[in-house]
C-alpha cells in the first residue's frame, strides 16, 4: 500500500510545484541550489577525482610542495615535479654466476671452494632538474635463498659523476628471514647519522644530487664461503628510484608530502553526510517533541520543556567535545550528539505552531469525526508544520557542518574520516603556517564557508517562500 | 514581578543543580577512564607499588567513599566555589579559574562591545536605507556570518597579519600567540599597549565575524518597528527622520536588543574556546582543552559549571531586564515561555 493516497499525490505535487515556482525566483536560492550541486558532485565523484587515497598518507611529493600549476609565475619556476624510474641494473664483468640483470638481478654463487666473489651491478639515472631535490626515497626487494655455509652482504650506493663521492644508501648482511622489501629513506635519521649528517639540519636529496648529471647507482654484493659446499642464490627485484619534486598536483602536499586535493575532494563527502545526516535527525526530533508537546499539552507538555530549557543552558561546543572525549572520536558518535543537541529551537517552532493549529476547525472536525490522537498528529499536524520544519532543516544543515569542523579542528574528529576541519588541524598544528603553506589552510576553509553558505542562501530563499510574512530571523 | 523573580531564581538553580548532576555523571560514573588512571602515568602496570599508589589517590580524592557521598561532597563543593585540586598542575582549580577567567573576560567583553558597537550602528543605518546597495551589503554580511566559520577568519588572519607579513615586512605585524609578551614591559602604559597588541588579531577577527549577524537582527528589529502606527503618527507630526528613527523607532528596539545581548554572553564565552586555542591565549576556554585531552577533569567539570551557569544567569538576566525596560510585561506573565 503506498504511503500516501491517490488525492495526497496529487496535493502534495501542486504543493511542491508552487513551491519550487517561488523557490526559483529567488536569485540567491539558485545561487546556493548551484553551489551545493558542485559540492554533490565532489562527494559522489571523489574516488574518481582523485588520484590517491586519502587516509593513506602517501608521499607523492616532497612535504609542503606547492601546487603544480603556481609555476606559471617566474618566481615558482625552479620548481621540480617527482620523478619515479624503475632501475635497470646492468653487468660491470663478465661472471658466470650471473643469471639474470635488468630489472631483476639474480646471481648464484656456488664455489666449490673458499674463494670470496664481489659482484657489481651499475643503473644510470639522470638528474635533469636545475635545483637540487630535497628528498628522494627508492624502494627494492631481495631475497637470499639457498643460503649454505655463505657469509653475504648486499650494498647499494650512489656516486656523484663529477666529484666521484659515493653515498652507502643500503648495506646488509646474512639476515633472517634471508630477504626484505627494502625503503630507504633521504629523511630517515638513521641514514643520516651513518652518512654522518644531522638530520633536520642537512637536506640529504640536496648533498646527494647536488647538480644535473649521470649519476651511478651502484648494486654490490659480496660473497664470503665458510666452507668448500657453500652456496648461495640473491634475487634483486623491482628497483625504484623516487625523487621527490617541490609542486604537486591540484593543491600540493601537507608536512608528510600526501595529496591535499584528495583529502579536500574526499572531505566533501564527510561533510555533507555528517551536516545532512545530523540535520534530518535532529529535525525529526524537533518536529516530534513540538507536535506531541503541543498537541498532548499537560504533564508531556511542562516535562519536555522543561529538558528543552536545560538543554538549552548546556555549553554545548564543551559538552560536544568532552561527551566525544569520553565515548570515542566515532563518526556516527559526532552525528549522534549534534543531533541531539541541535533541536530545542525548532521544537519551540512548532509546539507554537501546534497550539494554535490545535484551536482550529479542521482538527476539532477531525476529532469529532473519531480521530484518534496518533492520526490527527501524523496526518493533520505533521504535514502542516512540514514547510517551517524545511526551512529549519536547511539551516540546520550548516551548524551542524561547523560543530563536526569545529570539533575535527581541535582534534576531536574521527581519525578515519577525512574531513576539512582535519586538515585545518594538521595545517595548524604541523607547520602549515611557518612554512606558509596557503594551499594547505585556505582551501578547507573555503569549502566549509562554500558550503555552509549553499545551505544559508538556499534557507533565506526557502524562509521567504514558506513565512512570507515573517521576515525577523532568529 | 517579586514572585515571579523568586520563581525564576528557584527554578534556575535547579537547572544548575541538574546540570551539575550530569557532570557528576558524565565524569565520574560513566566516564571509561578512573580519576586515579589519569593522574599515574598510562601503562602503568599492576605491581605492588602501582597499587599502592592507586590506593593513595583513591584516598586523596576521596574516591574511596561510596558514590552518594562523593555526589552529596560534590554538589556542595560546587555551589560553594570549591573546585578542588587538578590532577596535572596539583593545584587549587578555584584560584587557577580566578585568573583564566579575568583573562576570557578581556578578551570576550572587548570583542563582544566591540562587535556590538559596530553591529548596531551598522543595522540602524541598513534599516532606515531600505533596499538600498548598502541595506543588500548589510544583509549579505549577516548571511555571511551564518557560514563562515570563526577560525577560519582567524587562521586567514594569523596567516596574513602575522607570517606573511614577516616575509613582506621582515618582522611580524601581530603577534601569533599569549596575552603579553614574555617578559611583560614594566611600566603600566606599555603593559597595556602589549596586551592591546596581543589581543587586537582575536578580538578584531571576532568582531569581523560577528558584526553581521547584530547587523541583521537590529535591521530587521526597527524595520519591523518603522511600520508601526505611531511612527506614521509621529512622521505626521512633521518631525525629522533623525528623531523618529533615533528617539522613537531605536528606544523601542532596545528590550529586544538588550535581551539578545545579554543571551549572547554565555554563547560567545564558550565559542571563544577556540580562538584562545589558536591565538594561544590562557583563558578558560584553552584550559578546558588542554584539561580534557590529559583527563583532568576536576577543571573539565568545574569549566563546564562556569559555562552553564553563564548561561542560565544570562537568561535569568534577560528575563528581569526585558521586564525593566518594557513596561507592558513587568506585571508578571511570562511563565508560560
Amino acid at each position: 500500500m503506498p504511503i500516501l493516497s491517490k488525492d495526497a499525490r496529487i496535493i502534495w505535487r501542486r504543493r511542491i510545484q508552487g513551491f519550487w515556482e517561488e523557490f526559483s525566483r529567488k536569485k540567491i536560492g539558485i545561487l546556493g541550489l548551484i553551489m551545493l550541486f558542485v559540492f554533490i558532485f565532489m562527494a559522489i565523484f571523489a574516488p574518481w577525482l582523485t588520484p590517491y587515497d586519502p587516509l593513506a598518507q602517501q608521499r607523492v611529493a616532497d612535504g609542503f610542495a606547492m601546487p603544480q600549476w603556481v609555476t606559471v609565475f617566474p618566481q615558482f619556476q625552479n620548481l621540480t615535479n617527482t620523478e619515479s624510474v624503475w632501475f635497470d641494473w646492468s653487468k660491470t664483468t663478465e661472471s658466470p654466476y650471473i643469471i639474470g640483470y635488468g630489472r631483476n638481478v639474480t646471481v648464484t654463487y656456488e664455489p666449490k671452494a673458499t674463494e670470496t666473489f664481489r659482484i657489481k651491478f651499475e643503473s644510470i639515472y639522470t638528474y635533469k632538474a636545475p635545483v637540487p631535490p630535497n628528498s628522494f626515497y627508492l624502494d627494492f626487494s631481495w631475497t637470499a635463498g639457498n643460503v649454505e655455509n655463505m657469509e653475504y652482504s648486499i650494498n647499494l650506493y650512489v656516486i656523484n659523476p663529477r666529484t666521484e663521492k659515493s653515498f652507502l644508501l643500503y648495506y646488509k648482511t646474512n639476515t633472517t628471514p634471508a630477504g626484505e622489501n627494502s625503503h630507504v629513506d633521504s629523511i630517515d635519521p638513521i641514514l643520516m647519522y651513518r652518512l654522518g649528517l644531522s638530520p633536520g639540519v642537512d637536506i640529504l636529496g640536496n648533498i646527494v644530487f647536488p647538480d644535473k648529471g649521470d649519476y651511478r647507482f651502484v648494486l654490490e654484493m659480496f660473497f664470503k664461503p665458510t666452507n668448500p659446499s657453500a652456496r648461495c642464490d640473491i634475487n634483486v627485484r623491482e628497483g625504484q628510484l623516487t625523487v621527490l619534486g617541490t609542486a604537486h598536483g591540484i593543491l600540493g602536499t601537507d608536512n608528510a608530502g600526501a595529496d591535499l586535493w584528495s583529502q579536500l575532494v574526499w572531505g566533501a563527502r564527510v561533510s555533507l553526510m555528517i551536516g545532512l545526516i545530523a540535520a534530518l535527525l535532529s529535525t525529526t526530533i524537533g518536529i516530534t517533541v513540538g507536535v506531541v508537546t503541543g498537541y498532548l499539552g499537560g504533564i508531556v507538555d511542562e516535562a519536555m520543556m522543561r529538558v528543552v530549557d536545560i538543554l538549552l543552558c548546556l555549553p554545548i561546543l564543551p559538552l560536544l567535545l568532552s561527551l566525544v572525549f569520553l565515548f570515542g572520536k566515532n563518526i556516527f558518535y559526532i552525528i549522534l550528539f549534534v543531533a541531539i543537541f541541535g533541536w530545542q529551537g525548532l521544537s519551540r517552532i512548532v509546539r507554537s505552531q501546534v497550539l494554535s493549529l490545535r484551536e482550529s476547525s479542521f482538527i476539532e472536525c477531525a476529532t469529532a469525526s473519531g480521530a484518534s490522537k496518533t492520526y490527527i498528529m501524523t496526518k493533520h499536524l505533521v504535514p502542516n508544520v512540514l514547510p517551517v520544519a524545511f526551512a529549519s532543516l536547511i539551516l540546520a544543515v550548516p551548524s551542524a557542518i561547523l560543530f563536526e569542523a569545529s570539533l575535527s579542528f581541535l582534534g576531536f574528529g574521527d581519525p578515519r574520516a577525512p574531513t576539512w576541519g582535519k586538515i585545518l588541524q594538521m595545517g595548524f598544528g604541523f607547520g602549515g603556517f611557518s612554512h606558509l603553506a596557503w594551499w594547505w589552510i585556505i582551501p578547507p576553509g573555503l569549502c566549509i564557508t562554500l558550503l555552509c553558505l549553499a545551505f544559508v542562501f538556499m534557507g533565506h530563499a526557502i524562509d521567504d517562500v514558506v513565512n512570507p510574512r515573517l521576515r525577523r530571523r532568529r | 514581578m517579586r514572585g515571579y523573580l523568586v520563581k525564576r531564581i528557584i527554578v534556575s538553580l535547579i537547572i544548575l543543580w541538574i546540570i551539575a548532576s550530569l557532570n557528576f555523571v558524565i565524569f565520574q560514573v560513566v566516564s571509561p577512564v578512573s580519576p586515579e588512571e589519569s593522574i599515574l602515568p598510562p601503562g602503568g602496570g599492576d605491581d605492588a607499588s602501582m597499587r599502592e599508589a592507586r590506593a593513595i589517590l583513591r584516598r586523596l580524592y576521596g574516591l574511596d567513599e561510596p558514590i552518594y557521598i562523593r555526589y552529596a561532597k560534590y554538589v556542595q563543593n560546587m555551589f560553594t566555589w570549591n573546585f578542588g585540586t587538578s590532577f596535572r598542575s596539583m593545584k587549587s582549580v578555584s584560584g587557577e579559574m580566578s585568573w583564566r577567567m579575568s583573562n576570557s573576560i578581556l578578551l570576550l567583553g572587548l570583542a563582544e562591545i566591540a562587535t556590538i558597537l559596530v553591529g548596531i550602528p551598522i543595522g540602524i543605518f541598513a534599516a532606515s536605507r531600505r533596499g538600498t546597495k548598502i541595506d543588500v551589503a548589510t544583509i549579505g554580511a549577516g548571511l555571511l556570518t551564518w557560514g563562515v566559520p570563526t577560525f577560519f577568519i582567524q587562521l586567514l588572519a594569523l596567516l596574513v597579519f602575522a607570517y606573511y607579513s614577516y616575509v613582506w615586512f621582515g618582522f611580524s605585524l601581530f603577534p601569533t600567540r599569549g596575552i603579553y609578551s614574555i617578559p611583560p614591559p614594566a611600566d603600566p602604559v606599555g603593559f597595556v599597549a602589549d596586551v592591546a597588541w596581543h589581543l587586537a588579531l582575536p578580538v578584531g577577527s571576532l568582531v569581523l565575524a560577528g558584526f553581521g549577524s547584530w547587523a541583521l537582527y537590529t535591521r530587521s528589529i526597527l524595520l519591523e518597528t518603522l511600520t508601526q502606527d505611531y511612527i506614521v503618527t509621529a512622521r505626521a507630526k512633521g518631525l525629522d527622520e533623525r528623531t523618529v528613527l533615533y528617539r522613537h523607532a531605536f528606544r523601542a528596539t532596545l528590550p529586544p536588543i538588550v535581551t539578545v545581548v545579554a543571551l549572547a554572553v554565555p554563547g560567545v564565552v564558550t565559542g571563544a574556546m577556540i580562538t584562545e586555542y589558536l591565538f594561544n591565549l590562557p583563558g578558560i576556554g584553552q584550559w578546558y582543552l588542554t584539561a580534557l585531552l590529559s583527563a583532568d577533569y576536576p577543571v573539565v567539570q568545574s569549566v563546564l559549571f562556569i559555562y552553564a551557569m553563564l548561561t542560565i544567569f544570562a537568561n535569568l538576566f534577560a528575563d528581569i531586564i526585558y521586564g525593566v525596560l518594557d513596561p507592558r510585561i513587568r506585571v508578571g506573565q511570562g511563565s508560560g515561555r
